[in-house]
């Protein structure tokens, strides 16, 4: 930052505020657009949903009515339970599978760079091709389950994709593989960040090495455990993509979920009122996550400043 | 009627429409030009309309052709967002009752007097040409026509099974299929696992059936057709058809499995007439398949229509308008449908065009047969896996109940029965 040379303390000069312009604008400008984007569309989706739209949007005011039919559909129905269960299952799977990547990768093994690189790199595949690859491995037909039976083990059977009541799992399996070393990095970071002299005193203590993660280690990364619980279940909430290349939401509708609910009824279907609704309740869904958070976030500043 | 007469006739009405004084004025000096939009991008529907374009382009048209791939919903977002910006394209792909359903969104082209002079109305099945006058005036033309629920029997399978016979009725296909899984073709029944593979089979088999409760639960949602005891028999068959498919498909297009279809590992396919030009561009031969209509417990061909057409918004610049009096002459012409169709493997929208010349398959010809032998019974019906019987969102709902229905079964037929009177009570 550039030393203020101010002649009238409190007011800066006109000549600061033109030197500053670039740096405001290239802050403000973006920051306002972005947020006008999102507020504005927001609020237009959330009046859509309230009006008889079909084709295009129209005037006109239904009430409820059209949450009142997502809500009653099938559809709905299964990705609501789909959410729930892919969401807890995945949130706790890969937060313990990238707990566990980043406690071995701390353990100053050689090559910790490019084990690192490999288990981050999944991260920078679009989940289109995620789900792509995916559906080739785990389709019985070409893949795992071919490859075993071809080895010998004839009676091997791996067929969730196709199984109507396990096909959710295998988005479990390819949002963790894509996901885990996200929660990997941020939780290595913590780690590495753990007070050095925490761990030489419980060293000095007599602490072996699962009692010193257990005891003096983890409780410091619950900060960091809480945003990647965050972070993940605002990713499993709109999950779309992912879902779209490797079941499709089948087999059948066995695999729905609210993102491609809303996606069907406003684009497939020509539902515009419809799809708007389900696109608002999956806003609630998604700020019923944040607004804790965001309460949360605030509770611990005002500690921090209090303390 | 041969084609050449059809064609001076033809001549003669764009003569006809070239005299209009509008028009005349405009002539001289307007080069025509026409922005068109469409899903047909690749393979033998994208050499098919670029085909179109060369023809528009001799006939001195400027061509401006933006295919969007993909679903046919797809190119309609392009369309959408299009005509919100008040820029819609002089002409676009559209069919069925969407083209109903958009007429009402901006203004169309009216189109009567082109086909009046093309004598166009004539020649098209009563049925179709109802979809593209939704107001009583021409707005939209049908371009080619393609049945959904064709028979295709690999030559291979049927020598497995020791069989020779094409089957007519559902009792024979059943047959059939039990003899190709007795002969040794793991399954009898080719598909893929898409929403509209799944529909088809019901249409397929609730037509065959009976066309007069396909006409009414389906394409009229007649409340007491939807709970007849034909759905519950339909339900019945599709269950039957599934019991004999890979299970593995997944959500796998029905071209993934051609190559195991033609190699006699699976035996039938109930698929729409494109997987004629599919098969071509995929380097298969003839004499590797048969093509028949689909089964039908009367005996009496059943064709379930799907009709790609093109709808003609209105433009204020004279030479789009051009574009759109040249193309719509194009598309109505037997020589250019000809074209078209023999590229595709559908059959074109004219009856009275004139199959048995070099160019054409036995299935085009069989097809073809069958449509005017079905009209004749009155048992061409609408498609509703390919959005020809309702709008887009009655469709997809009574698909969601199909899908399911054929991938989980434990779904009882009766169950289905109820849940698809729901479905359909649901998105009225």
């Amino acid at each position: 930052m550039t030393i203020a040379v101010s002649t009238t303390p409190g007011r800066p000069a006109a000549s600061e505020w033109v030197r500053r312009l670039p740096e405001y604008l290239t802050i403000w400008v973006p920051l306002l657009l972005s947020a006008a984007h999102l507020i504005a569309f927001s609020l237009w989706t959330i009046w859509i949903s309230f009006t008889p739209s079909t084709l295009v949007p129209v005037s006109g005011w239904v009430g409820l009515r059209n949450y009142s039919s997502v809500a009653a559909s099938r559809n709905w129905q299964i990705a609501l339970d789909n959410l729930l269960l892919f969401g807890s299952a995945f949130v706790l799977l890969s937060l313990a599978t990238g707990l566990i990547l980043a406690i071995l990768l701390d353990q100053r093994i050689r090559g910790e760079n490019v084990l690192r690189s490999i288990f981050l790199y999944p991260l920078a595949v679009s989940f289109v091709v995620t789900g792509t690859v995916w559906s080739w491995l785990l389709n019985p037909g070409l893949g795992i389950q071919k490859l075993v039976r071809d080895l010998g083990w004839t009676s091997f059977r791996f067929d969730w994709l196709i199984d109507r009541d396990m096909a959710i799992w295998t988005i479990v399996i390819a949002a963790i593989w894509q996901s885990s070393g996200f929660a990997m990095a941020l939780f290595l970071a913590g780690l590495r960040s753990v007070d050095a002299d925490l761990i030489k005193a419980a060293q000095i203590d007599g602490a072996g090495p699962i009692r010193m993660y257990r005891r003096v280690i983890l409780p410091t990364l619950w900060p960091i455990t809480i945003t990647v619980i965050v972070i993940q279940l605002q990713f499993a909430i709109s999950t779309f993509d992912l879902v779209r290349a490797l079941t499709n939401g089948g087999p059948g509708i066995a695999t729905q979920l609210p993102a491609l609910v809303v996606y069907d009824l406003m684009f497939q279907r020509s539902l515009l009122g419809r799809g708007a609704a389900a696109a608002v309740l999956m806003l609630l869904i998604l700020l019923a996550v944040l607004l804790p958070y965001a309460a949360w976030r605030y509770v611990q500043r005002r500690r921090a400043i209090h303390a | 009627m041969p084609i050449t007469t059809t064609r001076r006739r033809l001549l003669a009405g764009s003569a006809a429409a070239l005299a209009l004084p509008a028009f005349a004025r405009a002539q001289g000096a307007i080069k025509p030009r026409l922005t068109a939009i469409s899903q047909w991008s690749a393979g033998s529907d994208g050499a098919a309309i670029t085909a179109l374009g060369k023809k528009f382009e001799e006939k001195g048209g400027v061509w401006q052709h933006s295919p969007v791939p993909g679903f046919t919903t797809e190119m309609m977002n392009k369309l959408r967002a299009q005509i919100m910006a008040g820029d819609p394209p002089a002409c676009s792909q559209l069919k069925g009752p969407e083209i109903a359903a958009w007429s009402k969104i901006a203004p169309t082209v009216d189109l009567d007097a082109v086909v009046a002079a093309a004598g166009y109305e004539k020649v098209v099945a009563p049925d179709l040409a109802k979809l593209h006058k939704p107001g009583g005036k021409w707005i939209a033309l049908p371009l080619q026509i393609y049945s959904t629920n064709m028979l295709f029997l690999s030559k291979r399978a049927m020598d497995k099974a020791k069989a020779d016979k094409i089957p007519v009725t559902w009792a024979e296909f059943n047959e059939l299929a039990e003899k190709m899984k007795a002969g040794g073709v793991p399954y009898p029944i080719a598909n893929g696992g898409t929403r509209p593979d799944d529909g088809q089979k019901f249409e397929a088999a609730l037509a065959g059936i009976s066309p007069t409760s396909y006409r009414a639960a389906i394409m009229n949602l007649d409340k007491k057709a939807l709970e007849g005891p034909e759905i519950k028999a339909a339900f019945v068959q599709v269950r039957k058809i599934a019991d004999w498919m890979d299970p593995n498909v997944g959500a796998q297009h029905f071209s993934t499995n051609l190559k195991r279809f033609v190699d006699g590992d699976m035996g039938m396919m109930i698929m729409g007439g494109w997987a004629q030009g599919v098969l071509r561009n995929a380097g298969f031969k003839f004499d590797d398949f048969i093509i028949a209509p689909g089964p039908s417990d009367n005996s009496k061909p059943v064709f379930l229509l799907n009709a790609d057409a093109f709808i003609f918004w209105q433009r204020k610049e004279p030479d789009l308008q051009a574009g759109q009096r040249l193309m719509a002459q194009l598309v109505m012409d037997p020589a250019i449908q000809t074209m078209y169709s023999q590229i595709t493997g559908s059959i074109p929208v004219r009856t009275d065009v004139d199959l048995s010349g070099e160019g054409w398959s036995d299935g085009q010809r069989r097809t073809a047969a069958a449509l005017k032998e079905a009209i004749a019974s009155n048992q061409a019906v609408l498609s509703l896996a390919h959005n020809m019987a309702q709008e887009n969102g009655m469709t997809a709902a009574i698909i969601d109940v199909i899908t399911e229905y054929v991938k989980n079964k434990t779904i009882k037929p009766e169950q289905a029965v109820t849940r698809l009177a729901e479905a359909v009570e649901g998105a009225r």
